[in-house]
């Protein structure tokens, strides 16, 4: 038995030391993690994953200013709008990871194949009418309507390495085949800070620095990153402990994050660009007339939906909101009109409203995949219960649901959708719920329609100043609380735990912040400690 | 040895009939449940006419049978589609993560058979005694929790409150490994570098117990009890009264007979950790197929899902033959009863 022991022991005590006697890396390496899968094609990019590499190895023409609103220059040096026609000068000297240089047939190609493979945020271009290189700095884009908030749409739009792309074609229909993107699934051509150098889609992705960025990196910025996706939350809390994890993501559970920051890490956050909304189908009884939307709105008690979201005492994963447009993104009310429950209001909403509470059971759906929502759910349920609302709660996966919103009769009455702007505008975000033209979708359940909501968001994406724009948006949040389709529970407020050794401004100091989703992860501006 | 390829060619003959039934059982389910594979697949932000291009790409637009018939068509081939969970070929997906699964199953395996069956002859050699007791005690706590539930023990207990297991992954950070076969523990003897088999082991160690922590519950119960039964049999008596070590009568007389109910389960046991290994693989983050598997179900990526399932099957059906080969092989009634048909 004795040998056993003695056996069992050297043979932990070697693996022990043959693990611990590994080479000191010689690298800082930044770990985080996301949920999977890790989409590397800029093209088919939607989700978070996603747009931390594409912001990482592939550059956009413009990125949005930190701190604030408006966008600064980054590939293209400059740019004039001349009505419907955007003319963009490029930066000289840049070139893609393959030593290729960046010219304007990349932009032009990099539009092109977006919209030929019509995923990710090909929508964004859809109205680009034409786009032409005049010269190898110079790039004209046309569009086929007036869009104001075109440049916005750019952050979306990185630029590949046509040469690369070109020689790496697939098979598939037509001259260009597949466009690329068997190539461009597994490795990177752009010109970001960071290159991809392997790629597992649904275990991790490691990127090292670019020696040749055409930017300064921070001293102290990662030279390695591993990207790890779809890891528990136990086993994230577990890594993180051991020292062996950097930054997690923003899906851990309010409980985890706490016992995260409670054990010594620290808490960035990332808001701004989007919020929670519970949104009422406007076209069911009881909930067609205004006036019980307005009572149901006016009963909600929003103070204790955002105590569902705390974390710690500091942190919060919501804000609370003002109306329609989160706080800091363009067109918002003052952070301190906060929205708050009013009982008195919501009776007399009610009194107004033609409908008997007792004649009406209110669906309240839930999307399956998102556990928190359910807590909501059940809030609204005893809020609403005070007005004399019975309600059911029902759990629907997020793949029935997309399907129960494409008609009217099916879609719940109550709904609730955590949304962002994709591009840091707010036309992204407001277009797409509330304009009579794109019902049947996620984001518009209210199925709402009405005339001054259209043409308010019209105005907001055709106004030629940022002022119009800005009063068009204002009136709109306005219109928007007064037809009550939705709502506006909490700014949107995502919390990753962190490494101490960790420092990432974008992140932590509102004054670095982007307002863009996904672009505080920027690895070339944190600083890894050894 | 005629009749065990008389068994072979019988046990393969309705394996391909099984894995036709599967492929059409599973093609139509992964159509039929809830969702729009196109609108997941594209993301909440595609237009109507980008979901509506979509599906007309993945003819989703024809009816099943005309589907189904493509499907087959293509399969010939050797292609089972684009995967619209990671954009990539099937096929590649699932030769990129069956390794990792199989490396971990045939670990957890092997756990059972080298800790489950001594256990259980221990268990009958000392019936009614403290190691009895014992072995009782381990294999009630192996069987009654799930393999995920023990993987976050294990994970807690000697990851976390005694640091010395890794919490993630196949491999430390610093080794470079090249593919060989996919399974990292051979890949690393085969490159010569025994520190990185030394690594590949430690990782594999907790989420591989954990998945084998049950399949090692059933077969030392199993084994037990056969033993037992078989020690009461005369001819057991008649060795002891030759006066044969009991160690000899253990292995020879009363645990060969017992052998072939264990190894019977163990072989299901085996290809069920295939479908079980999911959350193991999840709470260690091992890029395995069950993982992958899961995913695509919940995404409705419709060539993954049938591609998956049918990789699954074939496995679950090749171990089966395995194990019907070697009972043959260990009992001859059963071969001799072969060869009388």
């Amino acid at each position: 038995m004795n040998r056993v022991v003695k056996t069992a022991s050297a043979a932990l005590l070697a693996t022990t030391m043959l693990t611990a006697a590994l080479p000191a890396a010689a690298q800082t390496v930044l770990r985080l993690d996301e949920v999977p899968v890790g989409e590397l094609d800029p093209a088919k990019a939607t989700d978070n994953a996603d747009s931390i590499l594409m912001f990482n190895a592939y550059d956009t023409l413009v990125l949005p200013a930190q701190g604030g609103p408006g966008h600064v220059p980054h590939l293209a040096e400059s740019w004039e709008i001349d009505g419907n026609t955007f003319t963009f000068t490029l930066r000289d000297g840049v070139t893609f990871h393959s030593g290729n240089p960046m010219t304007a047939e990349d932009v032009v190609f990099s539009i092109e194949r977006t919209r030929a493979l019509g995923q990710g945020f090909a929508f964004l271009f859809t109205i680009v009418e034409s786009v032409e290189a005049v010269d190898t700095r110079t790039v004209r884009i046309t569009l086929s309507e007036p869009y104001t908030p075109f440049i916005a749409s750019l952050v979306r739009l990185p630029i590949v390495d046509r040469q690369a792309v070109m020689a790496n074609l697939g098979p598939g229909d037509g001259e260009m085949g597949d466009w690329g993107a068997a190539y461009l699934s597994g490795m990177s051509a752009g010109t970001g800070a960071y290159r991809v150098v392997a790629h597992n889609p649904q275990d991790e992705t490691v990127l090292e620095r670019n020696p040749d960025y055409f930017l300064p990196i921070a001293q102290g910025a990662p030279d390695r990153v591993r990207l790890r996706y779809g890891l528990e939350a136990a086993t994230v809390r577990t890594l993180l402990t051991r020292g062996e994890h950097d930054i997690t993501s923003q899906w851990l559970p309010p409980e985890v994050l706490r016992a995260l920051a409670n054990g010594g890490a620290q808490i960035l956050s990332e808001s701004g660009t989007g919020a929670f909304y519970i949104k009422l189908n406007t076209t069911k009884p009881p909930l067609d007339d205004v006036n019980c939307r307005r009572a149901l709105a006016a009963a909600y008690d929003y103070e204790t939906g955002l105590r569902i979201t705390q974390v710690t005492d500091d942190w919060a994963q919501g804000r609370p909101s003002t109306g329609a447009i989160p706080v800091g993104m363009f067109g918002s009310n003052p952070a301190e009109e906060t929205l708050s429950r009013d009982m008195d209001a919501a009776r007399d909403h009610l009194a107004a409203c033609r409908y008997d509470p007792a004649d009406h059971t209110l669906e309240i759906s839930w999307i399956a995949e998102v556990p928190i929502e359910e807590r909501f759910a059940l809030l609204m349920q005893a809020n609403f219960a005070e007005l004399g609302f019975d309600s059911e709660i029902v759990r629907v996966p997020w793949a029935l649901f997309t399907e129960r919103v494409s008609s009217p009769e099916t879609t719940p009455h109550i709904s609730q959708i955590f949304s962002n702007a994709q591009t840091g505008d707010p036309d992204t975000l407001l277009y797409p719920m509330y304009h009579s033209s794109t019902h049947g979708t996620w984001q518009s359940p209210e199925h709402l329609d009405d005339a001054e909501v259209d043409r308010l968001l019209v105005e907001g994406r055709t106004a030629a100043t940022p002022e119009a724009r800005e009063a068009a948006y204002a009136a709109l949040n306005d219109r928007l609380m007064e037809v009550a389709a939705t709502i506006y529970a909490f700014d949107r407020n995502s919390l990753f735990a962190a490494n101490p050794r960790v420092t990432a401004p974008a992140l932590s100091d509102p004054a670095y912040a982007f307002g863009l989703d996904g672009m505080g992860f920027s690895f070339r501006l944190m600083d890894i400690a050894e | 040895m005629q009749a065990v390829l008389r068994v072979l060619l019988k046990r393969l003959g309705t394996s391909v009939i099984v894995l036709i039934g599967v492929s059409m059982l599973i093609f139509a389910i992964a159509r039929v449940i809830p969702g729009d594979p196109a609108r997941i697949a594209l993301g909440p932000n595609a237009t109507a006419e980008q979901v509506e291009q979509l599906r007309t790409a993945l003819h989703l637009d024809q009816p099943i049978a005309v589907q189904y018939l493509e499907f087959l068509r293509d399969l010939g081939q050797g292609d089972l589609g684009m995967s619209l969970y990671t954009n990539r070929p099937v096929a590649q997906d699932i030769a990129q993560f069956l390794p990792a699964t199989l490396e971990l199953i045939f670990v957890a395996g092997a756990l059972m058979i080298l800790i489950g069956l001594p256990l259980g002859m221990i268990a009958a050699r000392y019936r009614g005694r403290w190691p009895d007791d014992l072995v009782r005690v381990i294999a009630m706590l192996g069987v009654s929790a799930p393999s995920f539930v023990w993987a976050v023990v294990l994970m807690l207990v000697f990851a976390f409150f005694l640091p010395i297991f890794p919490v993630a992954g196949r491999l430390a950070e610093g080794f470079d490994v090249p593919t060989v076969t996919g399974f990292l523990t051979v890949d690393s003897l085969l490159a010569g570098d025994p520190a990185a088999f030394v690594s590949t082991l430690h990782h594999i160690a907790l989420p591989a117990f954990a998945l084998a922590l049950s399949g090692i519950g059933q077969a030392a119960r199993l084994t037990r009890a056969n033993m037992v039964e078989t020690y009461d049999r005369p001819y057991v008596e008649m060795a002891r009264s030759y006066g044969w070590p009991e160690h000899r009568i253990a292995t020879r007389y009363a645990f060969k007979p017992s052998l072939i109910p264990s190894l019977t389960i163990i072989g299901l046991d085996f290809a069920a950790m295939l479908g079980n290994a999911f959350l193991v693989e999840a709470v260690f983050a091992w890029p395995g197929l069950s993982r992958y598997g899961v995913e695509v179900i919940l995404r409705k990526d419709l060539n993954a899902i049938v591609g998956t399932v049918l990789v699954i099957s074939a496995a679950f059906l090749i171990v089966n033959i395995i194990v019907d080969l070697l009972t043959a092989v260990i009992n001859p009634r059963i071969r001799y009863s072969e060869r009388a048909k």
